[in-house]
This record gives C-alpha cells, structure tokens and sequence, in this order.
C-alpha cells in the first residue's frame, strides 16, 4: 500500500555509498524540488567518488598506491573528512581509527586493494599527516577505511546542497544514517537489528542528524564490522547505539566510539553536542551525553 | 542538541499493512527526470533462453524474467524498468543508459519494507487492543525515518550489472 504524501512532498532514492540514499524535500515547485534533489545526489555521489575504498580513482585508492613519505594531493572534502577522522582519533585517544581498514580486509569484510603495498603491522593514524595544501603523507605503509565517517558527511552535503537550492524541510537518509532539516520536532525510528520485543524505540529530536551502529554480527562471516582502533580486535557486545548530533558526520563516528567505549565516551558527547541511545542485548536502553 | 526516547508500545503503533511501500516515482515521473523533454519509444524484448544463459554467465547474476522493459530515447540512450529481489521483496528500479550504453543514472522506484514479525501477527496485536492511550502513530505517516544500522544496496547494484550484460549482448547487437 503506497504511502499518501502530500503533494509538495517528493522523495527519491539511488544506490550510492554502498546502500540506498532516499531524499526528501518539501517543495512548492516540483520541478524545483526535483533539480535541488538531484544537485544532492550529485554531491552524494561526488562524495562516493573521491572516498571509496572500492574505486580504484578515489583519492583513498591513490594514496594507498603512494610510497610512505610521498605526498598526495587529495580532493578538499577528501581533507576534511581525513581532519575530522584525525581529530576523532586523538578525542578518543585512537579507539576510533580509520586505519583499521587492514584488519576489515584480513576479515574479508573489505576487497584487498590493488596495486597497494601490505599495511605496517602496527600503523595507526598517527602515520598519516596532513598538509595546509590538503596534501596526505603516510609515515609507513597503511590502509584507510573511511566507512565510519564519510557516509555521514555525504549525508551533510546533501543538506547543505538542498539549503543552497532554497529547501527548508528535508530528510536526507543514507541507509539509516539520516540528517533533518526544517524546524522539529521529528520523529525516527528506530531499527535495533533485533526484533522489536513490545515496544518501538522512536527518537524525537529537533533539527539534527542520527546515525545508529550496531556491533551485532551481520551477513554470513559471523563477524562484527567494527574494530576497536586501539585494541584492533573487534567490539563484542551485542550492543547498538544510536547519536544524535548536530551534524551526520559527527554522529556517524560517534556510534563507533560509544560502541567500543561505551560511558567512557561521555565527555566527549557532550563535547560535541551529541547524545547517544544504547540498546543492549537484554533489551534495556541507557542514555549518554549532552543533558543525560 | 534536545532529544528524547520513546519507547512505544507497538499495540499503540497502527501499521495498516504488513509491509509499508514508499513510492518514490512511477515509471514516467522517472522517464521524465532522466531524459528531459525526450521522447520514449517502447522496444520491450523477450530474451531466449540462450539470451538469459549468456547474460547469467556474463553477469554472474541471475535472470529472473524473459521480460525487457526498454524504452529508447529520442536524444540517445535507453530506459530500462526493472526490479531485484530486495531483503523481503521485489525493489522496482529504473536505469537510464546514454547512447553509447554507459549508466547515466538508477533511481529506485519503490521500497518497501516489512515490520517485525510481532506487527505483522494480527493476533499478536489483538492482544493488546484498547490497553493503551493516546494517539495512534502510523508508521510511514507519523513515522517516516527510519535509522538502522546500513543494509547493502548489493542487490540492485547486481540488476545493474545484470542490465548492462543484457544491454551488451542483446542490444547493442539488435540495434548496431
């Protein structure tokens, strides 16, 4: 049964980033609303491009090709997330690491790339360095994953693409990781992974962006997709977390640091304006951060 | 950052179907955004079982329907609708080709998604019927976001795959 919509309400959706991206947009002119929905798939889709680890073009691909000590020049938003995910890996004193990729790809979870020599055993993003001309060194060979953190920045662009079309109202979805735009407030529901037991876990949240991870094993290897960066093995509990955050990008890699860290990532919730909803595997949820 | 939980009681949420559908454009509303102010010409084919074994074996992804659902543009390129089988269901899509048959774009055209096992049990539900208060939520109207930890988008990134196996071995050949 087809959901009823009212009529300034379009929606769309594509395979980008891995998943399903859906776009919706309050618009009074269909024709404009669809041009703002495209120019946000575009940056979406820009955004793929330049931080895939699958495409042999992107700029992760090109500096995993790179001999350690030679400089990459990358995309400016390939920077920004690269700062970002540095900045979150000393917040959390290394527990978030894009580096982590090596271990993703000895799990089978990620492709070995071509064309790239085998990670340093011990790399860490304290290997990577990143210049004001946005150009990337490698102090010893390593993998980059930026999985945890760029799909939530996708998400941002898109916002930010349809607000520079004139869009007030919006919801921007990749795969469950989803960013509102327009007064609230919203409600999101909740996809634990697990069956719902008597109750629904809906989230009412002003204009703000909720990514939820899970460490719940998933597809056929039995295996957690998220790895401790300090420890490098991977998050047990069958926990999954869900942060509200201003921004997509920030409640993106927030969900893996509150999953490895768990009432240890408080303070830095807080800092970021973020609060974060654990579901554990008995069902009870506990709150964290910002006001809790 | 203001945000709260609420844990509903699902007795409480009206799910009017099983499944909720969001239609997200129908095959016009799609052929009008991929190819502007063109015109479609229909060109549906049926594939021979030899067309499908070669297109499996090019693809390495099954072929599900002898039926081809091709348009061709009056500005070059091709329209083609289809669908994959999704987590619970068939996911309709549709693929624009340029003329030379590389992907312009995919837009998926409906989704749907199925609730817990507990929602779809009517019984289930009965139980609870008139031990709560308060407004309904509908899901999909009241409820429209969903946050998840990601799923793949592998299916119809394989009915991609599989359309340009049949776009290089039945079409570029009928049409060369």
């Amino acid at each position: 049964m087809p959901s009823c919509l009212p009529s300034n309400t379009l929606e769309r959706a594509r395979p980008l980033l891995g998943t399903t991206v859906a776009i919706r947009v309050e618009a009074d002119d269909a024709a404009a609303g669809h041009r703002a929905i495209d120019a946000a798939f575009a940056a979406v889709a820009r955004v793929h491009a330049l931080m895939s680890f699958h495409e042999a073009q992107s700029d992760l691909s090109r500096i995993h090709r790179e001999s350690p000590g030679t400089p990459v020049e990358v995309d400016p938003q390939t920077a920004e997330v690269l700062r970002c995910a540095l900045a979150f890996s000393a917040w959390s004193d290394g527990i978030f690491d894009i580096t982590v990729a090596g271990q993703l790809v000895a799990q089978g979870l990620l492709p070995r790339p071509a064309r790239a020599a085998m990670p340093a055993a011990d790399a860490c993003w304290r290997d990577i360095q990143l210049d004001d001309a946005n150009g990337v060194v490698l102090q010893r060979p390593l993998w980059m994953d930026l999985g945890g953190i760029a799909k939530g920045y996708a998400v941002d662009q898109a916002i930010a693409c349809l607000q520079a079309h004139g869009i007030r109202n919006a919801c921007v979805n990749a795969g469950g990781d989803l960013r509102l735009l327009g007064p609230g407030p919203h409600r999101v529901a909740i996809d634990t992974g697990s069956e719902p037991h008597i109750t629904q876990p809906v989230l009412e949240i002003d204009e703000a962006a909720v990514a939820t991870s899970t460490s719940r094993a998933f597809g056929d290897t039995g295996q957690s997709a998220q790895v401790h960066g300090r420890t490098r093995t991977g998050v047990g509990a069958q926990t999954c977390v869900s942060v509200v955050a201003p921004t997509c990008m920030h409640a993106d890699a927030l969900t893996k640091i509150v999953l490895a860290a768990g009432a240890d990532s408080a303070p830095l919730l807080q800092r970021l304006d973020a609060m974060a909803y654990l579901h554990d595997a008995s069902d009870n949820w506990s709150v964290l951060g910002a006001t809790a | 950052m203001q945000s709260r939980l609420l844990l509903i009681p699902l007795a409480a949420l009206v799910v009017a179907a099983p499944v909720r559908a969001t239609v997200y454009l129908s095959v016009e509303q799609a052929q009008a955004l991929m190819f502007p102010g063109a015109t479609l010409t229909p060109a549906f084919v049926t594939l021979t079982p030899e067309q499908m074994r070669a297109i499996e074996k090019d693809s390495d992804v099954n072929v599900l329907s002898p039926q081809l659902k091709v348009w061709k543009s009056s500005t070059g390129g091709w329209f083609i609708a289809d669908e994959v089988v999704g987590k619970h269901d068939f996911i309709p899509f549709a693929l624009a080709l340029d003329e030379h048959g590389a992907v312009k774009d995919v837009e998926i055209l409906e989704y749907r998604e199925t609730y817990g096992d507990q929602v779809r049990n009517a019984n289930w539900r009965a139980q609870f019927t008139g031990k709560t208060h308060g407004a309904p939520l509908k899901i999909g109207d009241d409820i429209k976001n969903i946050s998840g930890a990601t799923l793949s988008s592998r299916h119809i990134t394989d009915g991609v795959k599989r359309l340009l196996s049949t776009y290089a071995l039945v079409f570029a050949q009928q049409h060369a």
